[in-house]
């Protein structure tokens, strides 16, 4: 029907003769309604209608569809709407996103379509019915479970020889699909530099290298990599591919990038967790819940840090209130942090698309994901405490000896005076207390801006919850020296009381007396909402004018004053606190003095002192006074024990910064994602990884906020959870070969790539989870045992064969991947070459800046540091990590960006990469300090030469070398020859 | 990723010169049976769909939230009801407590040029300009937190690990020259604004499209061109050079294939040609006196009192001008300015929190005078055309007062404004309400993707289609949003 009607109207078009392809429209209108329309209905508008994603692309109406470019009329083949639901070269079509693809039937209807000029009639528009939401679809290799594929079999093989390992079986088998052959061994000096610096991160020394090269034991590789993964550089080495993917740093981030002082116990515990070789399942569930599930140990805390690693906004926390928006939105998106880092690091699943709306590729909804969200829903990042330091606890202790002993003693003291004092100094001592109470606090009250004018009206009021019986309203006048006004300082001249919006009490009329310090009060009948103090004629301050005003109280029939229950609103105030403030209208303190002077009743009652006890014992009254104040000040400051910046429910406020308590605060789903239209509460759950499960957490009432935690990290290491088994041997694959069996180590979903070699990837994780083939279940040093002892992994590097055609890329491991050393290698490497590297482990970073104006918003000044300073020559992994001001040096070698989850390191060459080892302070001081040394070890120039090519390449120079570097040092020294070693291709790459 | 697109990949990271081998150099030299593989086909085919208007771009930044209404958005019912209650019609949550009486702005408004535009006496010298500027008076943000809205504007993200928006035209278009760096950035001479460096970093894209900072003031401008050390001698360089190219050639010719290897040579040879133009780029002695003069610069040696006065913001600011405009000639892609450094005291930013005078003046008197500079002197140049000036900042602030004579933040409404590159002269899209609260038209206010997604289309680029797989999701700089608007090109 609307077909025929809309055609109709097409004809009266053509009537008018609009234009000269009249049948052809006409016809083409009818292929609209009839064919394409009805696949924009099913297959787009879930996703792409109006007002779904604010200025997304909406198919619902001609001008959203045609405005953005997506269509050529006339012309498919030129129109990015038709590459986007086409298949391209055995890639899956872009759109739709859920769901399979258009079939060729569907995609020819609008082709053609667009092709007759994409006519829409005028004002159509399409409709949608919100259907019932399509199946999540699981059907995607990453959720199905992990089952050990059999080893495959290649006796039959030309390379069975070549096979050691079952990692060898699985990559020759798909090289041999592929036509291809592996590479030969690389030769020893390139496997001890390639082990070395793959396990520890460092390079052989090459008396290293010459006892490998001698060693003709059919064992010796194999107790090389023994070696390697005993030595705590191993745990160096791969704890910061770890904090990589946590993006770990020792500031803040955000505005003003403050610094984390104890961030760093949890690098050194990744650090010890690698050399410990901690099993995986007790690594992921301390860093999740260790808490509570590992409740007492040091490391159950520790963990937690992986929680709080990344980044956090101070102002949105510590400056915003929850109660604002901006507050809200800022702990959403903590949260949110919290969340992707788990689901990224642990599972490699992208749940942190489903924040705004279902995830498009992956069976993840909106609901699922505020359900993750509130298992975290009472953890802040803060400083906690892990352990006590026994070195503070005695400081503690003597401390409070201290306060014991001098506490004591004034207590003795006390007594003799009391018994010499008798009644008369009881009853002294009371008169004092009468007047201190009388005496005059700092929150003085209420305080208005100044005005200019008498006659500018100001008001202030407090709102109850709920209307109560209130029978007096008493309202207290303010006392300020200000100007000599003293009591009564800044009352109404005029004013009037409105009680629930209606005139009480009026002087608005006539002057009113100031009523100096007597409190004025008027009856009230009827419950009350609201009392609004309206002055129409201000108090005189000095020039100017304003209202001031101390206390009102509003008290019911019991006298109880309920004005504290209430809200104090004013049209404005000057917020100078602690004097004045809207909230000191309502504290109950107001200035009410007694007759006699604290002055003159203390020197009365001291003169009593000094008769009863004398000077002495005068003196050594203060001077235990003394004694305790000072040690209880000391005793605050102790730290509580070695606190690290973790996951946290209890630390001390700072601003609108507060603990939770453990009391988890509520999350809602947000549709779209916006904070300000929230839509239900949710309860803490997980993401099911089948049809079947289902994704609530069974949590009873009252139960610890941790328990939510806990059981989300037994559930992630659940042997049945797939994810977590692949992504991490996909992972340790990655650093070994430079690129993992799914290239995509954070993302296993649609959008992620796809696997090299699905078997091997299925028989690795099951290895690792289960134990077998001589690996221990969970063992990250067996796991690296079993892949660097493999025949893949000991190939040359070299470009030869028909690999260099047929796969250029080596995606199927011909030869090994050369590569270029890590930031963090090029520097302790130079380190390490000019004798001067410290191999002391753990602790506070260090410095490599020089830091400024630590009291508003630090200032990390690169430029100024000064590279002679030895603490900096320690390992990279313990430098300190400023998160928006990151090192230069490092960034510049495409060190990690720790804003943002680094799965896998850019590497790249670029001139300003040339420049900073070239020119660098860095790279400077450590060729001056190698060649002091050097030429202190020798005094012939061509040995001096010798030393540094072996301690910077492991290996001698050639003739050749070694004559052209001679002409050089005797022309410019053996500085800028170690400044031209430093920036060669063969130090800062490994075959 | 297909195995070729992993050898485009490697030739991209290892790009000659600061990204001059962009993304669309790639695509041009290879074979297009190449380029349309994959599943990054859709984010590299069609990005430079149609001839450019614009080739570079330069963002003037202003650190702590620039007024509005005390600038560029002239407001006659703030001098009405002056000190009067202010009442927004709503409840309004102020970010400190700038709810007080209506207030006008201390500086007076007056018509410029032959489209009348109120201006600000604080920003007077631009009224010179005017007709080739196009305001949009109805930029709204998503938050009165100044991080978040400085990554917003910076990156088009409200929080870290995203790309600045000259790191994704360096990475799409790359450096006219490839001794130069494609993307420059100039920060305030006093220190980093809310998020430092972050705000031009290049998250995950390659190294090569972040920014380079230059400090002019500084002994060493740009970090590493030079060694500090006098161990050093131009002969040490050219011989150390020398012998460096010959061992690392060695160490390629025994492993062939590996272009990585070969690139590295290349990147030393640009390295020394950059040590020759960058100084050059950066040398104002041979500029005339009258260039000085209008850029502000013809004080020289002057000095300055303690207190934050104009001649002070004009020098600086002004320098970063000049050096902005030699390093455009010079072919860098993308140049960013910053005004204003953290919130530090005593403030030395636009977030005037307690006395909108004594900072917007100077620091507004500063900007006007060599931005109006900068776009003169572009185009008595020629170079006005292909060019693009943005001028921004984080957010608004309120019409009402804070304490006696300052604003609070304003996220609902700002203004952004455009020159030059394709811009249309002498207009102004989107209005502010009457108070300059919020947009007149608050269901189609104008966000920060819709000018970013009108920069890249001036650039040739459609924004919906430049894009990069990052952790599982195609990014680009507009999120899911953005709009180009046509009412300003």
């Amino acid at each position: 029907m609307m077909a025929r009607l809309r055609f109709q109207i097409l004809i009266t078009t053509v009537v008018l003769g609009s234009c000269g392809l009249a049948n052809s429209y006409g016809l083409e209108d009818d292929a609209f309604l009839d064919r394409v329309v009805p696949i924009f209905q099913a297959r787009c508008l879930e996703c792409h209608r109006k007002g779904l994603t604010k200025g997304d692309f909406s198919l619902q109406d001609a001008s959203s569809f045609f405005q953005d470019g997506y269509v050529e009329r006339g012309d498919s083949s030129g129109s990015h709407l038709v590459e986007l639901i086409s298949s391209q070269d055995n890639h899956r079509a872009e759109m739709p996103k859920n769901g399979s693809p258009l079939t060729g039937d569907q995609i020819e209807a609008i082709r053609s379509w667009i092709d007759l000029g994409a006519n829409w009639p005028e004002g159509y528009e399409l409709t949608y019915d919100a259907q019932v939401a399509p199946p999540l679809d699981y059907d995607w290799w990453s959720f199905q479970e992990v089952v050990k594929p059999a080893v495959p079999d290649l006796v039959d093989s030309p390379n069975r020889h070549w096979i050691r390992t079952p990692v060898d079986a699985f990559v020759l088998e798909a090289l041999e699909r592929k036509n291809l052959a592996p590479s030969k061994e690389a030769n020893r000096r390139t496997l001890i530099r390639r082990l070395s610096y793959d396990l520890t991160g460092l390079p052989p020394t090459i008396e290293q290298i010459e006892a490998f090269e001698a060693d003709l034991s059919e064992d010796a590789y194999d107790r090389l990599v023994e070696r390697l993964l005993a030595s705590p550089r191993y745990g160096e080495r791969w704890a910061r591919h770890w904090l990589d993917v946590v993006k770990y740093a020792d500031t803040c981030g955000y505005d003003k990038d403050k610094l984390r002082p104890n961030a760093w116990p949890y690098r050194d515990y990744v650090i010890r967790s690698f050399n410990d070789d901690k099993p995986y399942r007790r690594f992921v569930q301390e860093q999740i819940a260790g808490d509570a599930l590992f409740p007492g140990t040091e490391d159950g805390i520790l963990g937690l840090g992986f929680i709080a690693a990344g980044p956090w906004d101070f102002i949105g926390h510590v400056e915003v209130p929850e109660s604002k928006l901006d507050g809200r939105v800022a702990r959403n998106l903590d949260r949110d942090d919290m969340v992707s880092n788990t689901f990224n690091s642990f599972c490699s699943l992208t749940v942190q698309c489903a924040r705004c709306h279902d995830h498009k590729f992956d069976p993840i909804t909106q609901e699922h994901y505020y359900k993750l969200q509130a298992i975290f829903a009472a953890v802040d990042r803060a400083d906690r405490v892990y352990a006590v330091d026994p070195k503070v606890e005695l400081q503690r202790s003597a401390l409070k000896n201290q306060i014991l002993k001098a506490e004591e003693s004034l207590e003795k003291l006390n007594e003799r005076l009391n018994r010499s004092g008798g009644q008369a100094l009881v009853k002294l001592r009371k008169r004092v207390a009468a007047v201190d109470r009388g005496s005059k606090k700092p929150e003085f009250g209420y305080h208005s801006k100044i005005a200019s004018r008498q006659d500018t009206l100001k008001w202030v009021e407090i709102e109850l919850d709920q209307p109560q019986s209130v029978k007096q309203i008493v309202l207290h006048a303010a006392h300020d020296e200000f100007n000599n006004i003293g009591a009564g300082f800044g009352f109404p001249l005029r004013f009037r009381v409105e009680i629930n919006g209606s005139t009480q009490f009026d002087r608005a009329n006539a002057d009113f007396p100031n009523p100096q310090l007597t409190p004025i009060v008027i009856p009230v009948s009827g419950p009350l909402k609201s009392v609004r103090l309206v002055a129409t004629k201000l108090a005189k301050r000095s020039s100017d004018f304003h209202l001031a005003l101390a206390e009102i109280e509003l008290l019911n029939s019991h006298g109880e004053n309920v004005a504290a229950t209430g809200k104090v609103t004013a049209l404005d105030s000057i917020e100078a606190p602690v004097r004045w403030g809207k909230a000191n209208l309502v504290d109950g303190i107001w200035y009410e003095p007694s007759g006699e002077t604290r002055k003159e009743l203390q020197s009365e009652l001291d003169a009593m002192v000094l008769r009863l006890i004398g000077k002495s014992g005068v003196d050594q009254k203060s001077s235990f006074k003394n004694q305790i104040a000072e040690s209880r000040k000391a005793l605050s400051q102790l730290p509580k024990g070695k606190e690290v910046y973790a996951a946290a429910t209890e630390f001390k406020s700072q601003g609108n910064f507060k603990a939770t308590q453990g009391q988890p605060r509520p999350v809602y789903f947000l549709p779209r994602g916006e904070v300000s239209s929230p839509g239900p509460m949710l309860k803490p759950g997980i993401i099911p990884l089948s049809a079947e499960q289902m994704p609530d957490l069974e949590i009873q009432a009252g139960e610890s906020e941790s328990v939510a935690r806990s059981k989300l990290a037994l559930w992630l290491t659940d042997e049945r959870n797939p994810l977590l088994w692949r992504s991490v041997v996909n992972r340790v694959w990655h650093y070994h070969f430079g690129r993992g069996i799914v290239d995509t180590p954070n993302d296993f979903g649609r959008m992620g790539g796809e696997r090299s070699h699905p078997e091997l990837l299925d028989w690795l994780a099951a290895t690792f989870r289960d134990g077998g083939d001589s690996v221990s279940a969970e063992s990250f040093k067996d796991l690296h045992r079993l892949i660097v002892t493999s025949s893949v992994y000991r190939q040359s590097s070299n470009y030869a064969g028909k690999g260099m055609t047929a796969d250029s890329g080596n995606r199927y491991l011909w030869r090994m991947n050369r590569r270029r050393l890590s930031a963090e290698e090029i520097r302790d490497s130079i380190l390490h070459a000019s004798g001067l590297l410290n191999l002391e482990m753990g602790g506070t970073g260090y410095f490599l800046f020089q830091l400024e104006k630590t009291e508003h918003s630090p200032h990390y000044e690169y430029h100024k540091f000064d590279h002679t300073d030895p603490k900096s020559y320690r390992r990279s992994i313990y430098r300190f990590i400023v998160r928006s001001q990151p090192d230069p040096f490092m960034t510049t070698l495409d060190c990690a960006d720790s804003s943002q989850s680094t799965p896998a390191r850019n590497e790249t060459q670029t001139p300003l990469q040339s420049l900073t080892m070239l020119n660098s302070d860095f790279s400077l001081e450590m060729s001056k300090r190698f060649a002091e040394r050097i030429e202190l070890e020798s005094e012939d120039r061509s040995v001096r030469i010798r030393k540094v090519v072996q301690q910077s390449l492991g290996r001698y120079p050639t003739e050749l070398e070694l004559s052209m570097m001679e002409d050089f040092v005797q022309q410019h020294g053996l500085v800028n020859l170690i400044r031209v070693v430093f920036n060669l291709t063969e130090f800062v790459f490994i075959d | 990723m297909t195995i070729d697109l992993l050898r485009r990949k490697f030739l991209f990271d290892s790009a000659w010169g600061f990204g001059s081998l962009a993304l669309l150099d790639l695509l041009n030299a290879e074979d297009r049976s190449v380029a349309s593989q994959g599943n990054v086909q859709v984010a590299t085919s069609g990005i430079l769909h149609h001839p450019p208007k614009a080739k570079r771009v330069v963002q003037l930044f202003m650190a702590g939230a620039a007024s509005h209404i005390d600038l560029f958005d002239y407001k006659p019912a703030l001098e009405k009801h002056h000190g009067e209650p202010s009442d927004f019609g709503e409840k309004v949550e102020a970010f400190q407590n700038g709810l007080g009486p209506w207030m006008k702005s201390p500086f007076q408004f007056k018509p410029y040029g032959a489209s009348g535009k109120m201006l600000s006496e604080a920003v007077a010298d631009l009224g010179s300009c005017v007709d080739e500027m196009a305001f949009i008076h109805n930029m709204t943000g998503k938050t009165g937190v100044h991080s978040q809205a400085t990554y917003l504007q910076a990156t088009g993200f409200q929080r870290p690990g995203f790309p600045g928006v000259g790191s994704w035209v360096s990475y799409a278009l790359g450096s006219e020259n490839e001794n130069l760096p494609a993307f420059v950035v100039l920060p305030d001479h006093r220190g980093f604004a809310s998020n430092g460096p972050k705000n031009w970093g290049s998250a995950f894209l390659p190294t090569s499209s972040q920014g380079t900072t230059i400090f002019p003031q500084r002994e060493r401008p740009i970090r590493d061109l030079f060694p500090k050390s006098d161990l050093v001698t131009p002969s040490s360089q050219a011989q150390g050079l020398k012998l460096l190219d010959k061992l690392n050639r060695d160490f390629a010719t025994t492993r062939e294939g590996d272009e990585r290897l070969e690139s590295r040579l290349r990147t030393y040879e640009l390295a020394a040609k950059m040590q020759l133009s960058a100084p050059e780029a950066l040398d104002l002695s041979t500029e005339p006196k009258h260039i000085m003069k209008m850029y502000g610069l013809d004080r020289a040696g002057a000095e300055y009192p303690e207190s934050i006065n104009v001649p002070e913001e004009i020098e600086y600011f002004g320098r970063k001008c000049l050096i902005a405009r030699r390093l455009l000639e010079r072919g860098v892609r993308f140049i960013q300015i910053w005004s204003g450094n953290d919130n530090s005291f005593p403030r030395r930013n636009w977030d005037s929190h307690e006395d909108l005078k004594r900072e917007h003046g100077p620091l507004a008197r500063g900007m006007a005078r060599g931005a109006s500079a900068l776009i003169q002197d572009l185009k008595q140049r020629g170079l006005l055309d292909d060019t693009i000036v943005l001028w921004t900042t984080e957010f608004g602030r309120m019409p009402s007062t804070q304490g006696s004579t300052g604003r609070d933040h304003n996220p609902h409404v700002f203004t952004n404004w455009l020159c030059g590159g394709g811009i249309r002269g002498g207009i102004s899209h989107g209005e502010s309400d009457q108070w300059g609260f919020k947009p007149l038209d608050r269901d189609n206010p104008t966000q920060v993707y819709d000018v970013h997604a009108t920069l890249l289309h001036l650039l040739g680029l459609n924004h919906l289609k430049l894009t990069v797989r990052h952790n599982g999701i195609d990014r680009r700089l507009t999120d899911v949003h953005g709009h180009v608007i046509r009412e300003i090109i």
